[in-house]
């Protein structure tokens, strides 16, 4: 028997994993090789010492700080949906309703360049479709109040859906890891 | 179907208290699990708790088919391990690192047997520091946890063969760091 294959050996044999014929081969070959017995008597210290080594005790507070930190991590979360949903749901709302302004706009801008070549006269005229323009949005406004708190809602429902959407793919995706 | 398996069942469907009653079942051994891999009583309470919440995280992924221990000392030695790795950029507070670790055996020893367990604990710990994070894990699950080696492997995501050979070099490290310890010992006096 070569040393290098009775040095592999000797760790088996700590750990149990040798047959009976092996367990002779390598007592013979420590038995004539001096090298072999002494790397043979160190394991064996070694073995000794960490097999005494004992149990350490366990912080009393162990299961309490666990479930502290638990508690605190689950807060946490819940903070964080909660504050994306609003964030989302006030963001929904706030494009509806600044919506019909932001179509008006767009509209004064394709007009632009008539208002230019036109004059003064022109300016007159636009302050009185400006006049008729505001009384007509806030009459829309009185008239699609009820609608647009229900757009508003929907929009808000539609966020914290997407959210939980959100949260379980997260979650999955860290499950999968 | 056993306790333990209805206080998994039950944790896995969102019941903290059987959560709990796994952590007191499991504290001792995840606790020193990672106190043999850090060498440190701060890090090592932290990192078992941090066991644990990955532990309760990650409990749909559990094999109810697999031994939960396995499962759990899994979780604790790569997190153990990713945390070693990480230490080489960070400074460690010196008294953490050689705090005096409170032994389980003997409630009431005399002095003598204190200053022996206090100097072959320290002996112990100084020399799994020597080994690299993986060798460390293998050899604590062998010894205080008398894992087989087919259990280290995959609890380590390691080949049995790789196993093998990783125990045999660690323990040859540790023999020889022994045997220079006693000859420096031999030669001071």
């Amino acid at each position: 028997m070569q040393c290098k294959q009775a040095s592999e050996m000797m760790s088996l044999w700590l750990d149990g994993r040798l047959e009976s014929t092996e367990v002779a081969l390598l007592d013979a070959h420590l038995a004539e090789c001096e090298t072999c017995r002494a790397e043979w008597h160190g394991l064996q210290a070694l073995d000794s010492l960490l097999a005494s080594a004992a149990t350490i005790e366990t912080p009393v507070r162990m299961r309490v700080q666990v479930m502290m930190r638990l508690e605190r991590r689950d807060q946490a979360r819940r903070a964080i949906i909660g504050g994306t949903a609003l964030t989302l749901g006030t963001v929904a709302l706030a494009l509806l309703l600044v919506a019909p302004a932001l179509l008006g706009l767009l509209d004064a801008l394709g007009i632009a360049p008539a208002l230019i070549r036109g004059g003064p006269t022109t300016l007159l005229h636009l302050l009185d479709v400006g006049e008729t323009l505001g009384r007509t949005y806030i009459g829309l406004i009185g008239r699609l109040i009820i609608p647009l708190i229900i757009l508003g809602l929907c929009g808000m429902t539609s966020a914290l859906a997407l959210n939980g959407l959100w949260i379980g793919a997260l979650r999955r995706l860290r499950a999968s890891r | 179907m056993t306790e333990e398996s209805t206080w998994i069942q039950r944790a896995r469907e969102g019941d903290q208290n059987a959560f709990g009653r796994l952590v007191v079942a499991y504290q001792t051994p995840v606790y020193n699990l990672a106190y043999r891999m850090l060498g440190n009583k701060v890090e090592a309470e932290d990192a078992a708790q941090e066991a644990f919440l990955r532990a309760y995280t990650h409990l749909r992924s559990y094999d109810p088919n697999r031994p939960f221990r396995s499962w759990l000392f899994s979780i604790a030695s790569h997190y153990c391990i990713d945390r070693l790795r990480r230490r080489r950029i960070t400074w460690l507070p010196l008294e953490d690192e050689f705090a005096e670790p409170y032994l389980m055996t003997n409630k009431s020893p005399n002095p003598e047997t204190v200053t022996s367990q206090r100097e072959q604990e320290e002996q112990v710990q100084s020399l799994l520091g020597t080994l690299s994070p993986t060798d460390r894990a293998a050899i604590t699950l062998r010894y205080w946890y008398d894992c087989s080696y087919e259990e280290i492997a995959e609890m380590l995501n390691l080949t049995v063969s790789a196993v093998k050979s990783r125990l045999h070099r660690a323990r040859r490290a540790l023999a020889s760091s022994i045997e220079g310890e006693s000859a420096y010992a031999m030669q001071t006096g």
